[in-house]
């Protein structure tokens, strides 16, 4: 079976600015469906890339197809299926919420007031949203980008780091509100962030940018399972004891909740056997995972703005 | 196309500015109409002035006035004698001289349609509305050509604005009748010629607009370039307001007729004298058209090739 046309392509992207190489040829594809996840520190290039997928700005070489139309050569056609916020999401102050909605409404075909009330609902901005926007908080005016961004209902989503401004309530509710719609519909969505752990609890893959350069594209399963631990930490009563018992067969370190030993998934049953054996109370085993951070900064080689 | 001005107009019209301006305008349209009434009140004797204004007009031509000076004079004269002769009082302490005076607020309403139109594209870079603005099924020059078409509405609403609060007021202060009195002039075979009033005052309004229109382009253009509202207002308010001092000072230099306000004043053609002899109406129509067309396709070149990064 064919796989089915990804939403969108990204074919060689770059982006020069004055013989300096700002974005070097990205290419990577986001599929139907799927929350994609674009990594990197700040500086790495994200919102160049989003900018260069949105049509703001131009691509020095490549291309970049949405729903197989070229966004450089077909620019109406392919951008007809994003909805996106591009860094923070500024309206316009002196017009009300819904407004500024009927504004954008007016500019893509077959967008109604009952859709308006509905996106407006979806994002729990119905008690608001003829209030100025001058007087909504940041995140208040994140979830006018949001309804703004679907109000077309686009077949991609771009999200420029969403959870600026939110509060962690709001961000569990953006989660679980992507989630639902790409699960209902044939939305896909990408985001960008350097939050780690957002991502990680978001996104089905994640690409890892840095320098303009894609470092990795990895699906969220791959990345937790690479960093399944080799080590345990035995909680004893008794650590020095403990190390003791263990020295004959392999290393063993004292860490301030017991011992920790290098081993595989199997032999950990074996060591806290042993453990029992030598007449030590043993009050736990935990795995010594590393954190999708670890990872990421092991990828990037730290968070230096480049 | 009508959706992308719709948008344009209600970010014009639901913004308190706009309602200010709009009551500034009114506001001055008032007061002036009011000082007209207070120091030009109607001369009940218009015949005993005109024939005194006649007497001093023949006494200064014989004391060898300069070429210009004597234009004007001998100008006067007939259509002095003409009124008397057949009897048409002058426009002034009536409806249609307060419209008439009041026309030199057109200045204002290109004042204001500058403010407008300058904020129009820089405002959407300073507010940083842009990005979303531009992530539309819309080409870029078609959101620019909404834009500059909103414009060019705001300011013909202004220009019936005035014309409306000159004419209301003026016919609050002096009645409303008037209107029969013709307006005279002297045509180019040196007889005085009848035109109706409001026929003039189109005319004075229409060709108005070719400044209005020039200037409102100009500070568009700077707008788009720069966007900056601050640099598109003054550079052209400036330029506006510092055209006639200098236009006059440079006319003798050949190259000031191909200066853009050497050509708007078109009136010059119908009842005046050209900036320079070598200047026909024909050759400011060219200028005038050169530079519309240039100022256009540089704002349409800029902002449909920039990259945005608000």
């Amino acid at each position: 079976m064919e796989a089915p046309t990804p939403t969108v392509q990204l074919l060689g992207v770059t982006k020069r600015i004055g013989g300096k190489t700002l974005i070097d040829r990205l290419s990577f594809e986001i599929r139907k469906g799927e929350i994609f996840g674009f990594l990197g520190p700040n500086g790495a290039g994200k919102t160049t890339t989003i900018r260069m997928m949105v049509g703001l700005m131009s691509l020095t070489e490549g291309d970049v197809l949405i729903e197989g139309k070229s966004i450089s050569k077909d620019y109406e056609r392919a951008i007809r299926h994003v909805g996106a916020i591009v860094e923070n999401p500024e309206f316009y102050r002196y017009l009300s919420g819904y407004r500024n909605l009927v504004h954008y409404a007016r500019m893509v075909p077959g967008v109604n007031r009952k859709r308006i009330l509905e996106v407006v609902r979806l994002v729990g901005l119905e008690n608001r949203i003829h209030d100025k926007v001058k007087r909504y908080s940041l995140g208040m005016r994140q979830r006018l980008g949001v309804a703004q961004a679907l109000l077309h209902k686009p077949a991609l989503l771009i999200l420029d780091e969403p959870t600026n401004g939110l509060d962690p309530a709001g961000i569990r509710e953006l989660r679980d509100y992507l989630r639902r719609l790409t699960r209902e519909g044939n939305i896909s969505v990408l985001v960008s962030s350097h939050q780690l752990a957002e991502m990680e609890l978001m996104c089905d893959r994640i690409g890892i940018l840095q320098n303009g350069r894609l470092v990795d594209v990895r699906s969220m399963q791959e990345l937790i399972r690479d960093g399944e631990a080799s080590r345990y930490v035995f909680e004893v009563n008794d650590p020095a004891k403990a190390k003791e018992a263990l020295a004959c067969a392999r290393e063993a370190e004292i860490v301030p909740e017991g011992v920790e030993v290098l081993a595989e998934r199997e032999e950990a049953a074996e060591i806290a056997a042993a453990l029992v054996r030598a007449g030590i109370r043993l009050y736990g085993i935990r795995p010594v995972t590393k954190s999708l951070e670890d990872k990421f900064l092991e990828m990037t080689g730290g968070d230096r703005i480049a | 196309m009508l959706k992308l001005i719709r948008n344009e107009n209600m970010k014009i019209y639901r913004r308190p500015r706009t309602w200010i301006l709009l009551l500034l305008l009114i506001g001055i349209a008032a007061f002036g109409a009011y000082q007209i009434h207070r120091f030009q009140p109607v001369d009940a004797d218009w015949k005993k002035t005109l024939t005194e204004q006649n007497a001093n007009y023949e006494q200064s031509l014989k004391d060898h006035p300069s070429p210009q000076l004597r234009d004007y004079l001998e100008e006067q004269l007939k259509l002095n004698q003409y009124r008397l002769e057949h009897d048409l009082a002058p426009a002034r302490g009536t409806v249609w001289g307060t419209v008439l005076n009041l026309k030199d607020l057109i200045i204002l309403v290109t004042i204001l349609t500058v403010i407008v139109a300058a904020d129009a594209v820089a405002g959407e870079f300073s507010q940083g509305t842009a990005k979303l603005l531009l992530i539309r099924p819309h080409s870029r020059g078609k959101v620019l050509l909404a834009k500059y078409i909103s414009a060019l509405q705001f300011s013909l609403l202004l220009l019936l604005v005035l014309f409306a609060s000159s004419y209301g007021f003026g016919g609050l202060l002096n009645g409303f009748d008037g209107a029969a009195l013709p307006h005279l002039y002297l045509a180019a075979d040196g007889t005085v010629h009848e035109r109706s009033v409001l026929v003039h005052i189109f005319t004075v309004y229409g060709l108005s607009c070719v400044s209005l229109l020039m200037t409102v382009t100009l500070a568009f253009m700077i707008s788009t370039v720069f966007r900056s509202s601050s640099l598109a207002i003054g550079l052209s308010m400036a330029v506006l307001l510092l055209s006639d001092t200098a236009v006059n000072l440079l006319k003798g230099y050949w190259w000031i007729k191909y200066y853009l306000f050497a050509n708007t004043d078109l009136s010059v053609y119908l009842d005046g004298t050209p900036l320079r002899s070598d200047m026909t109406l024909t050759f400011s129509i060219l200028v005038l058209a050169g530079y519309f067309v240039a100022m256009n396709v540089l704002s349409w070149t800029v902002f449909t090739k920039r990259d945005i990064a608000v």
